[in-house]
């Protein structure tokens, strides 16, 4: 943990394990890996694990297209599950024939027992004739669900991007990496581009299904939305196909409009400054009387690392004090971001558990704490109102989902119910 | 108006539908072989989730308790969103944090170090030691390890305040059953590792409530008030899981209540123990039987108007004490809501799912209500629930035609592709895994079991004891009321 003050830059101590004993807000490597695969809609996604797991991999992202489960039992750790993984396999196949390809994920139990995934797998694909991937994600592989994200990406890129045996572009298509269309961002998104010309092929992991991914290559642009699974996708993607990619947030009007503009000059499309300035005085007029509630509230921010820097500015546009920026799991160049945005006297922090939290709230008196819905109640008992990030309720990208934003902030942290608590 | 669109315009609210199976149009019809869950290897939407987070339920229902996870972070943090869902609380779990190097040496070092920190950081009065799969499969040795952190402790924090502090081990490998036997485990292990001595026998009970919600709990208290019983609550929910907001809390924030140590030390000493669910604490009562003589009186499931009434006398048994004038009205008030509502209840084809113990429960109220139980469903496979349903359905033959369907240990996949072949059905009740399919087959569902998080207050409204039925039968009556009389023209009341 560090404050920020004048002079260089200090940053948190971070990608480190947890410590043991603690109540940490982190989650597993399966966690992670679901959270990115979570979106692909035509696969079978096939947890290898005891029920548990599972059911937790349901949770993620409120997504459970074709989550299914070997469900393993005693005999199973014992004697090895080597075949009934086969066997789910073949079945879960055949429940669902017009599934591109299975997705078999590794939890703690299987990576303990060391069984050969790999073996049941290729077995299966010959058997079945489509894909069958194992996603090597046991929990206790990496210290949070970040090292799930670049299992994941890592997969996606070796089995699924760029597949497609076409070479040629499509016009005017892109791709948007690590846009996790929450609550209808993408769609906002989307309709900007549209403002473009721009068609989304496919976004990571948003909207992902086997055959964009087959033809990701051939989209002249890839955005990129959030730093870390981003990058690595784009990197990767510039190295294999030559697909440049330019980098940008769609958080906040001052973002939104610098990101148009630079995506419309890549493809030199003109007319782009009177567009985003009748979207942007919409947008003020709209988010003008929220602003009035919130000028000078202090801010509180704790949740995925890859989006604490773009969102620490949106909320310096909201006009209130970011007084704190933690993540669960942050890298240097997440925090790097981060610092750049808030505030002197702003705190850093990662991997904080909920008694750090608690402090620093009693410490930094944000008027609001956003994060994820862990640590909502918790707050509530400080006293303190509570934003879920990412958002339950509509879109926060653009120019409509930043007024959406103001406006539930601004509801937020003026609610009545907390004059009474405190009363 | 019709809701068409969250409050951001242009952002359809179809978008928002919630994604459910299948949900591409490519849909093929079911291989008939792959329907029972007995005869694939596949889990299909289980109704069950892992052992661990019964354990933990049963952890957080006592005074300044912790549970701590001897596994990796996914294990706790899944478990704490699911509390947090759930209760609208917040859930106080640590986690040992497994990561490579426990994988290829054992938890070891991430207990003693892991209980060493939780101790100097949150000074809990009790830690509930839980397992996951990943230990259990690398064979932790809880005991000595747990020996191990102590002498850890008594160096550090001085061997008198070391003592304060109880530390009781539950096994709970998930492969091995499913988060209700987890629960029944950690009765078993608190009663066994606290209750040692049975020294001065008092009148009192044990009550331990399984899987019920605090609005449950707080329904059990009143009966017991009302009948002048002086009970301990084992893994009292109803305020820690419950809690008041009262800012600001200090911190390390211990909700109030919870059951006290000294409390289940003193549950050797009580007049009975009874366990509400039978295979989610049952155990802990038949220990206590076994080891001190203390009665276990082991369900019925108080839900209902014959099951509640059962409860009071085994409570009168027991003690000696009388069922008092105010339960006698509540009891009348419920029938006389049972009367009321009655042609609108009877013949009613319902299914229920859940947990084994809310199932049976249920079952026997609704066959009350003049309903016809046309599938019942237990997540968890259990002996009990086969026998209890098998017992209810004897008992009103009159109001099946067909025998019931049951499933014992089953998924919901497969209940559901069973309720889509039944000729009519008029309403669900089961938790909110189920709403997905009352959606698909356009029934009412009446959500009740565990778990529920979709909804609000839930888990404030009791559905045990003559009131919380009472509250129950209304649920269940609206929601047929809500579904074939929508609006006034209709109305047939
Ligand atoms: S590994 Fe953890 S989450 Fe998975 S089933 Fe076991 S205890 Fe539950
Ligand atoms: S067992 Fe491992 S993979 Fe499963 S939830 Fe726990 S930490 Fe995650």
């Amino acid at each position: 943990m560090v404050v920020k003050g004048r002079g260089h830059q200090v940053l948190p101590d971070c990608s480190r394990p947890t410590l043991p004993g603690v109540v940490s807000e982190r989650a597993c490597v399966f966690y992670g890996a679901r959270w990115m695969l979570a979106a692909v809609p035509d696969v079978i996604h096939l947890v290898h694990g005891p029920v548990g797991c599972a059911y937790y991999g349901r949770t993620v992202r409120r997504k459970s297209y074709r989550l299914l489960s070997t469900g393993l039992d005693e005999r199973d750790i014992v004697f090895g599950a080597g075949d009934k993984l086969f066997d789910a396999i073949m079945e879960a196949a055949a429940r669902y024939p017009e599934a591109r390809a299975v997705l078999v994920y590794a939890t703690c139990a299987v990576g303990l027992t060391g069984e050969d995934i790999l073996r049941a797998c290729k077995r299966a694909a010959g058997k079945i004739g489509r894909k069958v991937v194992p996603v090597n994600s046991p929990g206790f592989c990496g210290q949070s669900q970040a090292a799930g994200h670049d299992i994941a990406a890592a997969m996606l890129l070796e089995h699924f991007i760029g597949t497609g045996g076409k070479r040629e572009l499509i016009d005017n298509a892109v791709n948007i990496l690590g846009e996790f269309d929450i609550q209808g961002d993408l769609n906002e998104i989307e309709d900007l581009l549209s403002q473009l010309g721009l068609k989304v092929n496919c976004a990571f992991s948003g909207r992902a299904s086997t055959s964009a991914m087959a033809d990701a290559h051939r989209v002249r642009l890839n955005i990129i939305h959030c730093r870390r699974t981003g990058q690595t996708l784009a990197d990767a993607m510039r190295e294999r196909f030559g697909t440049p990619y330019l980098k940008v947030s769609f958080f906040g009007p001052a973002e939104t409009t610098s990101a148009i503009k630079v995506i419309g000059k890549f493809f030199g499309v003109a007319r782009v400054e009177e567009f985003i300035s009748r979207a942007n005085q919409k947008a003020e007029s709209e988010a003008a009387p929220f602003l009035q509630q919130l000028a000078g509230k202090r801010v509180a921010l704790f949740f995925g690392a890859s989006r604490i820097g773009s969102m620490a500015k949106v909320f310096g546009e909201l006009g209130m004090e970011v007084v704190m920026a933690g993540s669960q799991y942050g890298c240097r160049g997440d925090y790097q971001e981060a610092e750049a945005k808030v505030a002197n006297g702003a705190v850093l922090i990662d991997d904080a558990h909920d008694k750090e939290l608690a402090e620093l709230m009693r410490k930094q008196r944000p008027h609001l704490l956003v994060g994820g819905t862990k640590e909502k109640y918790l707050a509530h008992k400080m006293g303190v109102p509570f934003l879920v990030f990412p958002q339950e309720m509509g879109p926060f990208a653009g120019f409509r989902g930043f007024v959406n934003l103001a406006r539930q902030t601004a509801g937020l942290v003026s609610g009545p119910v907390w004059r009474l608590a405190h009363g | 108006m019709k809701l068409t669109e969250i409050p951001v315009d242009g952002i359809p609210y179809d978008h928002l539908r919630i994604e459910k199976i299948p949900v591409t149009p490519a849909f093929a019809p079911r291989d008939p072989e792959l329907l029972p869950a007995s005869s694939r290897v596949l889990v299909v939407n289980p109704d069950r989730i892992c052992m661990p987070i019964g354990a933990m339920w049963a952890v957080l229902g006592i005074h300044r308790a912790i549970p701590f996870v001897q596994g990796a972070q996914g294990c706790t943090t899944y478990a704490r969103y699911t509390f947090s869902r759930i209760f609208k609380e917040p859930a106080t779990i640590a986690t040992a944090s497994f990561h490579e190097d426990a994988a290829v040496f054992g938890g070891r070092m991430n207990l003693v170090e892991g209980l060493r920190n939780l101790v100097v950081r949150y000074w809990p009065e009790v830690i509930g030691v839980v397992t996951t799969c990943s230990s259990e499969i690398m064979g932790d040795d809880m005991t000595s390890f747990i020996g191990e952190a102590r002498m850890k402790l008594q160096a550090e924090i001085g061997p008198e305040r070391t003592e304060q502090i109880a530390i009781v081990p539950i096994n709970t490998p998930s492969f091995a059953g499913s988060h209700v036997e987890g629960y029944d485990r950690a009765a078993k292990a608190f009663v066994q590792s606290l209750a040692t001595d049975r020294d001065a026998p008092t009148n009192r009970v044990n009550i331990i409530p399984g899987l019920f919600y605090p609005g449950d709990i707080r329904e059990i208290k009143h009966i017991l008030q009302e009948m002048g019983i002086e009970s301990t609550v084992l893994f009292d929910i109803s305020d820690t899981l419950d809690a008041p907001l009262e800012p600001p809390q200090s911190i390390p924030y211990y909700p109030p209540g919870g059951t006290h140590v000294a409390e289940i030390k003193g549950m050797a000493n009580a007049a009975a123990t009874f366990a509400l669910q039978l295979d989610a604490g049952g155990s802990g009562a038949r220990y206590l039987e076994r080891k001190f003589g203390v009665p276990a009186v082991v369900g019925p499931v108080p839900v209902g108007v014959v099951a509640t009434d059962t409860l009071l006398q085994n409570l009168g048994k027991a003690t000696g004490c009388a069922t008092s004038p105010a339960l006698r009205a509540e009891r009348g008030r419920l029938v006389d809501a049972m009367a009321d509502t009655f042609h609108h209840t009877m013949m009613k084809r319902v299914a229920v799912f859940g947990d084994p113990d809310y199932v049976s429960g249920i079952t026997r109220f609704v066959c009350e209500l003049g309903m016809t139980p046309v599938a019942v469903s237990a997540g968890t496979e259990s002996k009990n629930f086969a026998a209890a349903v098998e017992t209810v359905f004897s008992e009103y033959q009159s109001l099946f035609l067909d025998p019931p369907k049951v499933f014992n240990g089953s998924d919901l996949f497969e209940f559901e592709e069973y309720l889509k072949t039944l000729p009519r059905l008029d309403l669900i009740i089961g938790n909110s895994k189920g709403v997905d399919i009352a959606r698909e087959l356009e029934v009412p569902i009446v959500r009740a079991g565990f778990p529920i998080y979709d909804r609000f207050g839930y888990q404030k409204r009791p559905i045990v004891g003559y009131r919380g039925a009472e509250l129950f039968l209304y649920e269940i009556a609206n929601a047929v009321l809500d579904h074939r009389y929508p609006d006034d023209r209709t109305q047939q009341l």
